[in-house]
Order: C-alpha cells, then sequence, then structure tokens
C-alpha cells in the first residue's frame, strides 16, 4: 500500500519538483557571456569537406576553416590569400609543314611584335611549330596574329577544335597561370603549406571516386606543375576566363588525406577536417552545434574572438526567438519583418540587393510564345512594382535582365519595360490578338490562353502567379495556374519541355559565365536551357565571354549580352530581392589590419558589396577589446 | 511457449522482409533525387552527376539498388547520401538524447495520468470530474505544435530562460549544479510537452478501467468489510485497472527510438525524428530504409515482449 502511494503521489511531485528547480536555475544563470560568436543555420552542413561540400549551410562554416589560392576583396575584386601574386600568360601554337616555314614566321613576327602592339613576351621555334608567348589570355591578340601570317603567304595547318561544333583556328591557344605561394603558411596541425597541397587538392578534385561537384571548373586544366614548392603552374586546353575564379576552391592537405583512400575520408577527415583559415575546428554535435576555436597562428594574425559556435535551430520562429534572447547573434529577417525590425534603435541592420532574381520562363517551342510582341506585352501588362510592393514588402528592385546590381559587370543602361497595360493591349491588336466573345483574346482561332506552372512551399512564387494571373486577366490573356512538389514540377514538365509557363529563380553568386542557362546548345534534358531560346548573337556573345580576360572588355560584352536577352524577353525578368540581416546594436565591431603594416583600421560592422559578414575574423566583442590598439577608428 | 515463440520470430523475419521491399519501393519511387546541390544547379554538369549517381548506385536498376542496400544494411557499410557516413553510426549517435526524452515523457505521461485518472474515477460523475475530463480532451484535440509555440513564446518572452537544444550556449557555468540543472531543463521541458497528450489518453484509459473495477463484487465485499477509501481504490481496483497497461508495455520498445519531429524542430534538439524527416526531404534512401527497418524490427520484437507479458500477468491466457 505504502509503495503504490508513493509511486502514485512521489513520482509526479518529484517531477514537478525537479523542474521548478530546473526552471529556476535557467532563469537565474549568469549572463556573463563567453567570448564566443554564436551562428545559427537552419540547416546542417552535410560535411567539412570543401570539395565535396554543395550546400551553404557547409560553405558557410567551412569558409572559415580553408583558404583558397585566391579570394575577393570586400569590393569583390579578385585578390591573393594563400597565393601572394599569379601572373596569366598564354602559348599560342602555330604548326607548319615544315621547320623553314616555322622560321620564317618567326623572323617576319620578330620584326612586326611592335608595330603589331602584340603583348608578346617570347618567340620559340621547336621543329615545324612556332611557339609565341603573350602576356595576356584571349583569342584576339592570336587571331590577329594568324591574319598577318596568312597575309604574308605562310599557311599554318589547322587546328581541330576542342568541341564539338566548335570552330577550326590555325592556332592552339593555351593559357597557363603561374601562382607564387605565400611562404608563412601552416596548416592547423603545424605542417608547413606548400606546393604539393595545392597539386593534391587539384588530382583530388578530378578523382571520380571523390565526386567532386567543383569538377567542372577544372575541365580544362591540362597539366598542373609544380617546379618549387611554393610555386605553381597551371596550364589550359584552351581560353576559357571563368577559370581564374576556380582558384578560390579551398585547399586541402596532402600530408593528411594523400594517402588514404577517399572512401575513408568521411571517417577520418570530413566531420573534423585541418585547413589553413583563421579558425580550428574543435567539435560537431550532431544536430546541435559545430564549434570553431581561433587559430592563434593564423598567418594574417590570430583572431579576436576565442570562438564561433554555429548551431542548427530548424525552426524560422524558434531562430528569431532565440536570437531575440541574444541566444544567437544574427538574424536573417524575412521581408515581411524587416519594417518592423527597422525602426527599432536596439539593432543593426544590413541589407543588400541579392543575385538572385524572380522569373517567368516562356517555353519558346510553343508557337504562341515564339513571337516577341506578345513577349513584351505580356511584360508590359504584369505591374512588377506592386507585386514588389505587395510581395516582398518593398524590399527589392526591379530585374533588368540576366545580371543583377551588385555584380561588376551589370548593366546600368537597360531600363525596365514600364508598366503599360494600354501599350501591352495596342500591341497584342498590332500582333493580330484580337478580343474574342468571351473576353479573351483569338487569333487564327487559337484562344490566348496557358497555363502557369509553380512549386510548392515557395508562398513568394505562389504569389507572383496569382498577381500575374489577375493582370494578364485585364488585357485579355488567360493563365491558368498550377501547383506542384517541386521534384514533380521538375520531372515532369521542365526537364521533358512540357509546360507553357514557369515560375522560378536563379541565385547566381558573381561569374559573368551564363553559357549554361542561354546557349542553344544547353537545350538537352537536364540541361538549363530549357526554354529553348536561341539568339545567335546572344550565342556569339556567351562564347566569346568565356575566353575573355580584360576586365574592360567583360563588361562590354556582358552589357551587351545583358541588353540582348532583355531585348528578346524569353523571361518576364520580375523582381531581385534584397536580403536583410541584423544584430544587436554595436554588439560587434571590426578591427582589422590596414594596408600598411602596423596599422589597424576599427570600424563598426558595414555591409559592403562581399557582404556584412565579410572579414569574420576581425570581428570582436566590445567587452573582449583586441590588445592591439587601432591607429584610425571609423565611428 | 518455445515454439509459439520460435515460430512467431520465425513469422516475423518473413514480415520484415516484406516491410523492408514496400519501404524501399515507397522512399525510391517518390518524385525527387538525391542531389546535394538542388536539381537546378548553373554550376553542376552532367557529369559531376552521372559519377554522383555512380557512386551510390543510383545509376543501377531498382532491384538491384534494393539489393545492394540490404547487403550493405546487414554487413554494416551502408552509408548516408546526405554525408557518406554509416547509417548505423547515424543512428546510434542520436539513440542517447531521443531515449532519454521519450524515455522521461513516457515516465511524465504514465505517472501524471495514472495519477488524475484514479482522481477522475474517484469523483467520477461530479463536477471536478467534468472538469477533469474537459482538460484531458482539450490536450488530446489540441495540436501539439500550437501547444509548443505557446509555451515556448511564454517562457522565451516572458521569462527570456533558455530553451533551445541540449543545453545553454555561451555561458560560463559557476558550477556543476548548475550546468546538470540546465541539461535537465532542456530535457524536461520537451519531454513535458511531449508528454500532455499520453498524460491526458493515459488518464481517460485509467479512469475508464477504474471505473470498471469498482463495479466489481471484490470492491463490494471490500467495502463491505469497512476498508478504507483510499486502501480500495489503490490497493484493490488500481491494481487490477493496470494489468491492460502493462499487456502494451511492449510497445514502449518502439515508442523509445521512435521521433517527435515537431517538438525536435522547434526545440532544436537532435532526436530521431529529425534524422528521418530530413532524409525524406533529401531523399537520403540508405538513411530511410535504415530507419524503417529498424523501427519495424523493434515493433515486431515489442509485440512478442507484449504477448508474453499478458501472459505472464495474466494466468487466464495461454500461448499457444
Amino acid at each position: 500500500m505504502r509503495s503504490i502511494r508513493l509511486f502514485l503521489y512521489g513520482i509526479p511531485a518529484a517531477l514537478i519538483l525537479l523542474l521548478a528547480m530546473a526552471f529556476l536555475n535557467a532563469s537565474f544563470l549568469s549572463v556573463a557571456k563567453k567570448n564566443e560568436m554564436s551562428v545559427g543555420t537552419l540547416g546542417e552542413p552535410s560535411t567539412l569537406n570543401p570539395i565535396q561540400q554543395a550546400d551553404s549551410a557547409s560553405a558557410q562554416v567551412a569558409g572559415l576553416m580553408f583558404n583558397g589560392l585566391l579570394k575577393y576583396n570586400q569590393d569583390l575584386d579578385v585578390v591573393g590569400d594563400l597565393a601572394t601574386a599569379w601572373q596569366l600568360s598564354q602559348e599560342t601554337t602555330f604548326q607548319f609543314g615544315t621547320g623553314e616555314e616555322a622560321a620564317k614566321a618567326r623572323y617576319l613576327l620578330d620584326n612586326k611584335r611592335v608595330a603589331g602592339n602584340w603583348p608578346i613576351t617570347n618567340i620559340q621555334t621547336e621543329g615545324s611549330n612556332l611557339i609565341i608567348t603573350l602576356s595576356q589570355p584571349g583569342l584576339t591578340d592570336s587571331e590577329n596574329i594568324a591574319n598577318t601570317l596568312t597575309e604574308s603567304g605562310l599557311h599554318p595547318l589547322p587546328s581541330p577544335p576542342l568541341d564539338k561544333g566548335g570552330k577550326e583556328r590555325s592556332f592552339k591557344a593555351e593559357p597557363i597561370i603561374h601562382f607564387n605561394l605565400r611562404k608563412d603558411v601552416r596548416w592547423h596541425d603545424g605542417a608547413p603549406f606548400t606546393s604539393a597541397d595545392v597539386a593534391f587538392t587539384y588530382h583530388a578534385i578530378m578523382d571520380e571516386r571523390v565526386a567532386s561537384p567543383s569538377s567542372s571548373d577544372f575541365e580544362l586544366v591540362s597539366s598542373l606543375e609544380t617546379p618549387g614548392p611554393y610555386s605553381v603552374v597551371v596550364r589550359y586546353k584552351k581560353p576559357f576566363s571563368p577559370a581564374l575564379l576556380s582558384w578560390m576552391q579551398s585547399i586541402l592537405p596532402a600530408h593528411l588525406l594523400g594517402k588514404v583512400e577517399p572512401a575513408k575520408w568521411p571517417e577520418i577527415y570530413n566531420r573534423h577536417p585541418v585547413g589553413t583559415g583563421p579558425f580550428k575546428f574543435e567539435r560537431w554535435k550532431t544536430n546541435e552545434f559545430i564549434r570553431l576555436v581561433k587559430n592563434p597562428d593564423y598567418f594574417r594574425g590570430s583572431p579576436w574572438l576565442d570562438s564561433i559556435v554555429f548551431r542548427v535551430l530548424p525552426d524560422p520562429l524558434t531562430l528569431q526567438l532565440a536570437f531575440q534572447t541574444k541566444q544567437v547573434d544574427f538574424w536573417a529577417v524575412e521581408p515581411w519583418a524587416v519594417s518592423s525590425v527597422e525602426k527599432d534603435p536596439r539593432f543593426d541592420l544590413f541589407s543588400s540587393a541579392g543575385g538572385m532574381y524572380n522569373y517567368i520562363g516562356w517555353n519558346l517551342q510553343r508557337p504562341m510564345f515564339q513571337d516577341v510582341r506578345l513577349r513584351k506585352a505580356l511584360a508590359e501588362a504584369v505591374n512588377v512594382p506592386q507585386m514588389i510592393k505587395y510581395i516582398i514588402y518593398g524590399r527589392g528592385v526591379q530585374s533588368t535582365g540576366i545580371f543583377t546590381p551588385k555584380m561588376w559587370f551589370f548593366n546600368p543602361k537597360v531600363r525596365p519595360l514600364p508598366y503599360d497595360p494600354k501599350a501591352a493591349a495596342a500591341l497584342l491588336d498590332e500582333a493580330g490578338w484580337k478580343v474574342g466573345s468571351d473576353g479573351i483574346r483569338v487569333k487564327n482561332g487559337t484562344r490566348l490562353s496557358f497555363t502557369l506552372l509553380a512549386n510548392n512551399g515557395n508562398e513568394i512564387r505562389k504569389d507572383i502567379a496569382t498577381l500575374v494571373q489577375d493582370d494578364l486577366k485585364k488585357i485579355g490573356v488567360e493563365v491558368k495556374v498550377e501547383i506542384y512538389e517541386w521534384s514533380v514540377l521538375l520531372k515532369r514538365f521542365v526537364s521533358k519541355g512540357e509546360f507553357d509557363a514557369i515560375v522560378l529563380g536563379w541565385g547566381l553568386g558573381n561569374g559573368f559565365d551564363q553559357y549554361g542557362i542561354w546557349h542553344s546548345s544547353q537545350t538537352h534534358p537536364e540541361e538549363l536551357n530549357f526554354i529553348h531560346y536561341n539568339n545567335p548573337k546572344a550565342d556569339h556573345l556567351l562564347t566569346d565571354l568565356r575566353q575573355e580576360y580584360n576586365r574592360a572588355e567583360i563588361i562590354r560584352l556582358a552589357g551587351d549580352l545583358q541588353q540582348t536577352i532583355y531585348a528578346d524577353q524569353p523571361y518576364l525578368f520580375l523582381f531581385v530581392p534584397e536580403g536583410t540581416s541584423v544584430m544587436w546594436k554595436s554588439s560587434y565591431r571590426i578591427r582589422r589590419p590596414g594596408p600598411k603594416s602596423g596599422e589597424w583600421i576599427d570600424s563598426p560592422v558595414r555591409m559592403t558589396k562581399a557582404g556584412w559578414d565579410y572579414d569574420m575574423e576581425w570581428f570582436y566583442r566590445p567587452e573582449y577589446a583586441p590588445n592591439i590598439p587601432a591607429t584610425t577608428t571609423i565611428r | 511457449m518455445i515454439s509459439f515463440v520460435i515460430r512467431r520470430l520465425v513469422l516475423s523475419v518473413v514480415l520484415l522482409f516484406i516491410i523492408s521491399i514496400i519501404s524501399f519501393f515507397i522512399v525510391t519511387l517518390t518524385p525527387g533525387s538525391p542531389y546535394p546541390w538542388g536539381e537546378l544547379n548553373p554550376k553542376i554538369s552532367p557529369e559531376v552527376k552521372a559519377n554522383f549517381r555512380k557512386k551510390f548506385h543510383l545509376d543501377r536498376p531498382l532491384h538491384e539498388q534494393y539489393g545492394l542496400i540490404m547487403r550493405d544494411l546487414f554487413s554494416g557499410n551502408l552509408r548516408s547520401i546526405k554525408d557518406d557516413r554509416p547509417v548505423m553510426s547515424r543512428i546510434l549517435e542520436r539513440l542517447p538524447a531521443t531515449v532519454a526524452l521519450n524515455l522521461t515523457s513516457i515516465v511524465i505521461s504514465l505517472s501524471f495520468g495514472t495519477l488524475l485518472g484514479v482522481f477522475a474515477a474517484r469523483y467520477a460523475g461530479t463536477w471536478k470530474d467534468g472538469a477533469g475530463s474537459f482538460i484531458a480532451f482539450l490536450f488530446i484535440a489540441l495540436p501539439g505544435f500550437w501547444i509548443t509555440y505557446v509555451v515556448v513564446v511564454a517562457l522565451v518572452k516572458g521569462f527570456g530562460v533558455p530553451i533551445l537544444g541540449t543545453h545553454s550556449y555561451g555561458i560560463e557555468f559557476p558550477n556543476a549544479l548548475a550546468s546538470g540543472l540546465d541539461t535537465l531543463w532542456h530535457l524536461l521541458l520537451p519531454a513535458t510537452i511531449l508528454a500532455l497528450g499520453g498524460i491526458a489518453s493515459q488518464s481517460r484509459y485509467i479512469r475508464a478501467s477504474m471505473i470498471e473495477s469498482l463495479r466489481e463484487d471484490y470492491i463490494r465485499t471490500a467495502r463491505s468489510k469497512g476498508l478504507y477509501e483510499d486502501v480500495i481504490l489503490l490497493k484493490h481496483a488500481l491494481r487490477n485497472s493496470v494489468r491492460p497497461i502493462i499487456a502494451g508495455i511492449g510497445m514502449v520498445l518502439p515508442a523509445l527510438i521512435g521521433g517527435a519531429v515537431v517538438i525536435e524542430t522547434i526545440f532544436a534538439y537532435p532526436g530521431m525524428g529529425r534524422l528521418g524527416y530530413e532524409a525524406v526531404l533529401e531523399r537520403d534512401y540508405p538513411t530511410l530504409v535504415a530507419l524503417n527497418f529498424v523501427v519495424a524490427a523493434l515493433v515486431l520484437l515489442g509485440n512478442l515482449v507484449s504477448d508474453l507479458l499478458s501472459a505472464a500477468v495474466d494466468p487466464r491466457v495461454r500461448l499457444e
């Protein structure tokens, strides 16, 4: 009897007592914060091995532990990271029938190199080959040289094109990048960093067993040599300018992984990696947190923070609560909540238009959408400014084509089509679409009616579809909206080309190469030009762009490309949403080394082109001020 | 008895085999692909995709894939598509937190449920019983996520207490007691909320079963002997009322490792529910098949244990 009583009343009483004690303990815990930054992420990284990851959560964490040879500075210019310097050059090879002819060509060019204003640094012959070294890669100079040779009656043998359907040229152009590496870099385990690590990383990425998602970036590398421990020479099969950016790829330690089979990496490395970066791995508790601690031997100097903890908080509302109770230090605000946070003096806000835009893709294989007048009319009939106002609460700008304003090659001269339903109606009349008896336009017995697809789980895209349906109804266009689950949408409609129109978005990073999305050869199933866009001028620009190394020329070509595609209106370009993050007012500042040695610049956390979280290693909490005084302070 | 157990075990193996086939096909025939980089990624070339499919045998016909998954499952080499780690170690690393949460929650729901059920039976028909029933049905009816959000928002906004994860972050604990109580807090709070529905339904079972027992002849005999009401209630009626619950205790086995997706997600608690839920979203076929297999095995084992326990506590049950 007593034991029954004990069970019946005792256990609940004990539980209530424990809960009360635990609650009191939790509410009286001292708020003495550690010198630790706490970042909340909705998703958990899949791996911390930078050559095997493809998700942003993994990249965010690994980015603090690794370095590439190159990186972006805060203005998105390419600067050295593990490399102190790099030089681009190119070897252009002309093959002749005889060695005599090659020697003649060499003599000719030796005399003309100044007059031709070519950036030639060396000319030599090897048998019947004439090898010219140029200080700038690209095709223009080589083509000019080839023309000069032909004009003088010298005819190099044709060189077979590298890709199917490519142009046949009279020369072979092989760009070369020389990297000089830093000598003061050590891995987190103390081993020195050398060119062997770079070579290892390249070979690992190309190793099928590694299944690296980055391998396509390095496909055009023909050889990688390491003439010395701090020098790397990469040779390419043909000019491909986006290749330089691929050297932002994080470098892996050869001494740890070189002798281990890739199948073993998940156990021995991927969840506790060793890098060269400002923070070292400490602990990963699955589905809870990853903690990194400072690397006091970092080659740019020890970070100010003792540690950074990435907490996995899968629910957006609890992530917000965690921020409000200072359990995490930053919060990515949804557009609808920005206006309430903006006026709050307790917070610092960082907003910027991103690299992502929303659009409606017209299936250009459907006869209806092949008329550019119709596509233009549809674009003029949709009220995009109103969409920005109501769907993303004004946090974004109207898209003017395939690039977004934050990219350095963006063309600001392209103006968005104005909202003008009258002009749209007139344009449709002109194109032969007359209003029928039911209010819907008809041409040759075809009603102007189509199905617009969007995916479930994305409220913004569903809202876009609804507003487009409403706007187009006003000018006599019938839109049927259908919503499918994301994978179904892709498998059943997009990859088979079985759709009229679809609401989608592209998130694009900072690269200018959009060959995969717009070139007319990229229309096979699973390829990305699923709307079947085909414009020979755009094709040329896309091909030229990825062979161009000159910055000014890239800006010109990219600008022309953006203009050309926007004029064709193959998409209805909608808007570029803005991303906003907040932190508690002045909870962090930045003290980073200035351009001169011994100089330290102290500034608030601020938005840069590379984001507000650029230079994370130099963030500090004011209550743990750095021991090195600032030479310049920006308020 | 022994032949019964053997027959049941053989039957269970056959059942498991059928379950594994069904669960494999449900999982793999669902639209979607397990690519970690999303399906429309301009940076991924077709060669990379093909290489990835080859690495995880996704280029083979489905029946071969099934064979490979089962072979790897039994040899312990089955690897997750998400992070390429052995699936069993991914499941095992969640086990302590999951078992702690579920065990605590089961203890809370059984103890409070029984207590409330006994009271409800004692005051059956009065307003106290009515109020209790109302509250019990309220907790059964209210969706778990709603209650959880209300509690979470109230605690965080009202008291500013940390509630997420398995302990507080970024804080120097003054001593081991504070740190221990902090961990306990992060366990008891989600376990209590998880138990609310259980308390309500458990109290209803006990109440019904008690009321039935209280009508029995032996209770009238006890009353006529002049025993205290408490003794009648707790010693005679309650003991006979918990029998169906003991018989059902085998089902605790799968419940111990079962997940509570909503509560785990809101509390950022690292349990089995999130493992399964995220594996579904990521189309991580090996993890899903392994999880289904383990849970199915535990359900079958739990059923067997329940049958054996009923035979043990109730002499009228014969296992043949």
